[in-house]
């Protein structure tokens, strides 16, 4: 999952990339208003933090001219706390609205709630063919036994779980599951599938030649 | 409650007027048409009695003979009340050359009904003329066929008064007068009719009144709603505003008038407490928001930290941030203090004499530091300036505009610093050549957690009040502050504070 985070309080930016990191996400950061439309614009992140309190492109701006073009869910984190804020964040495209000061443990499942339901998924549990994922623990299990994955292995995973029943290309593999600083080895990818497949079984996630993967649903 | 509506007292009052008026007006009128109803009756009995008088006595009848009237004899007496009046205008005696020696047991002389007589009574109906003659024993000598039964006699009030007294009887008027022989000649009409009429007209006069009342009391009642109007607009728009919606204005139509004056000074009020009402809650709203920021820092940073084991450098890197966030915290809260105190009147001041010269000297040297940091350089051209205030604020002032310059000056910059008297003011001159700031933005800096770019002044941790701040000095101590600027070139800030006398 990538998640882009658009905040102009360098502490908040650095504290928040690093936390989000730490979760398995892959992140991008901006710091102002302008950079993070411009990313927002050209990725398709999986969830966008936006404050409103910006330089140079306020947040509600930067909302207004995302939401002519894309629909990525998108949180806003802001110290403005009137409800009049909240409803215009809201009316305005923002699918979720957190006041800072806020905790992390209720961010991190806010984006875990707008990421799952972008994908048509409504609890943090999927169950794939007796494989089941628990997206807030981040853990797999089968028969009760936990496997045990890198992260990266799975982020993979989760991804394709949660857009089961379509082909995910390895292009928007690479582009949600990597953030912008990563250097990526066109076959790094391959390696991970194949130490999936090993652990959790060869048949869960199907190999559609030319196209990317999937899983069945 | 509605008695003590202006709108019901003044109706109540109009009501009251008007029917003072009004019954006034018609009581003169009704009693006007009554009395001259009654002389114009009471003329026509004395012209009957003066022609009865003259038949009885044998002569032609002497009719409207005041002339002949007593001089000295009192006036206006009044027999057996109020409905008896004395007529003084007109009197009978005798015509000069008469002889006197009539007074012996004679009676009055009988006379034929002539045809003027006939005339004058007895011509049937209700409201026709009677007469009646008393000889002096009392006995009715004559009476007209349509005079009534029981007619009384009337009482002479004196021996020699022969004077004409009107009464009125139940439904009858009457004349009558003594002649000297003591006969007594009595004409009346009834006056039923008259009465009736004069009731008609009672009642004309009251439905009149009555009408005259209801309009006068409905155009009252508009006139008073038209008067009222702006007042229930005034107390609804007063109203609205009480309830919290600020925005709220009386709609003033007519500006001229009394209470559109009041509306419109109503109105200039409440706009000047939404403004403060506005800028309060903005400053609140800032207050919070600046405050939420490094909290949120603190909390996230310290959060996850502890999400999982670190090591030791990471451990000191976050707690060094925590550190950094709640530092920024402790100087807005200082701030909003200082300022808060300062807006109370209750900031402390120890004031002295001292040369603004000498405070902003130490003042630059204390500013070294950070100033070689930016390299940027610092000029002074500084000359005695002695005001009356206190040194810690004046050095909170001075400093706060040197690292406002140094942070908004551009690498290698330059600061110059003057101090001096103007105009019988000390001058403090902090110019420097800048970012500068831009036109729409000038107007602002002094408020509170204005910032020129907002993103850039917080990396710096600075608070947003230090202008502020300098402000607050300055006004407190009767003075002034003023900045002007131009994007790229440079900013000057001028602190004009009252020179001290020199004696």
């Amino acid at each position: 999952m990538r998640i882009l985070i658009v905040e102009d309080e360098p502490r908040l930016l650095r504290n928040l990339a690093r936390a989000l990191r730490e979760e398995g996400y892959a992140v991008d950061v901006a710091a102002a208003g302008d950079e993070g439309l411009y990313k927002a614009e050209s990725y398709n992140y999986d969830a966008i933090v936006l404050d409103i309190m910006l330089p140079r492109l306020d947040g509600w701006e930067v909302l207004e001219r995302l939401r002519k073009q894309k629909h990525t869910p998108l949180l806003i984190l802001t110290a403005r706390d009137t409800f009049k804020d909240r409803v215009r964040g809201l009316d305005d495209g923002a699918d979720d609205y957190l006041v800072k000061p806020f905790d992390l443990s209720e961010l991190l499942a806010r984006l875990r709630a707008l990421i799952r339901r972008s994908a048509g998924q409504t609890t943090s549990q999927i169950d794939v063919g007796g494989v089941v994922i628990n997206t807030r623990a981040r853990s797999i299990n089968r028969e009760g036994r936990q496997i045990p994955l890198t992260a990266r292995e799975y982020a993979i995973f989760e991804y394709l779980a949660l857009h089961r029943g379509e082909v995910v290309t390895r292009t928007a593999l690479y582009e949600h599951l990597f953030d912008e600083n990563e250097d990526t080895m066109s076959n790094l990818l391959d390696v991970h599938i194949f130490s999936i497949r090993k652990k959790i079984g060869r048949d869960l996630i199907k190999t559609r030649r030319g196209q990317g993967y999937s899983i069945e649903r | 409650m509605l008695f003590k509506s202006i709108r019901w007292r003044l109706q109540l009052w109009l009501a009251f007027l008007l029917v003072c008026l009004l019954s006034g007006f018609g009581f003169t009128v009704y009693q006007l048409q009554r009395v001259s109803q009654v002389k114009q009756l009471d003329e026509e009995l004395e012209r009957r009695v003066a022609v009865i008088s003259g038949a009885i006595r044998g002569g032609a009848p002497k009719t409207g003979v005041s002339s002949l009237s007593f001089e000295g004899r009192p006036e206006n007496r009044e027999l057996n009340g109020d409905s008896r009046q004395p007529n003084t205008s007109r009197r009978f005696s005798d015509a000069p050359g008469v002889r006197d020696d009539r007074k012996g047991p004679f009676g009055p002389r009988d006379f034929p009904i002539s045809e003027e007589i006939s005339n004058l009574f007895d011509r049937g109906g209700a409201s026709a003329f009677y007469f009646i003659v008393w000889s002096r024993d009392g006995a009715i000598f004559k009476r007209s066929s349509n005079a009534p039964a029981e007619v009384p006699l009337p009482t002479r009030l004196g021996e020699m008064d022969t004077r004409t007294y009107a009464r009125t009887r139940d439904e009858y008027r009457e004349a009558f007068h003594f002649t000297e022989l003591a006969d007594c000649v009595l004409t009346g009409r009834s006056i039923s009719a008259d009465l009736a009429s004069m009731r008609r007209f009672k009642f004309l006069l009251l439905a009149a009144g009555g009408i005259v009342l209801g309009f006068g009391l409905g155009g009252g009642w508009w006139l008073t709603s038209r008067a009222m109007r702006p007042v229930d607009d005034i107390s609804l728009a007063a109203m609205r505003i009480s309830e919290g919606n600020l925005s709220e204005r009386i709609n003033v139509s007519d500006t001229d008038s009394e209470l559109g004056r009041l509306a419109t000074v109503l109105n200039s009020t409440f706009a000047r407490l939404e403004a403060s009402f506005a800028q309060q809650m903005q400053f609140t709203a800032d207050a919070s928001h600046e405050l939420r920021t490094p909290l949120a820092v603190i909390i996230s940073e310290a959060q996850t930290t502890l999400a999982r084991k670190r090591g030791g450098a990471e451990y000191r890197e976050s707690i060094g941030v925590c550190l950094n966030a709640a530092q920024q915290m402790r100087r807005i809260a200082e701030s909003l203090l200082q300022l808060a105190r300062f807006d109370a009147g209750q900031e402390p001041m120890r004031r002295n004499a001292l040369d603004l010269a000498e405070n902003a000297r130490m003042c630059v040297d204390g500013i070294g530091p950070l100033s070689k940091e930016r390299d940027i350089k610092i000029r002074c051209d500084l000359r005695r300036a002695e005001i009356f205030g206190d040194a810690d604020r004046v050095d909170q002032l001075i400093t706060n505009l040197l690292t406002n310059a140094i942070q908004y000056n551009k690498p290698n910059g330059d600061i110059l610093v003057t101090t001096g008297t103007e105009n019988g003011d000390a001058v403090l001159k902090v110019i420097d050549n800048g970012q500068g700031i831009a036109a729409e933005a000038v107007g602002h800096v002094f408020e509170r957690f204005y910032r020129v770019d907002k993103s850039r002044s917080r990396i710096e941790g600075r608070s947003g009040l230090g202008l502020a701040i300098c402000k607050a000095i300055a006004d407190s101590h009767g003075g002034s502050i003023n900045v002007s600027s131009e994007l790229g070139t440079g900013t000057t800030f001028i602190v004009r504070l009252p020179a001290m006398k020199v004696s």
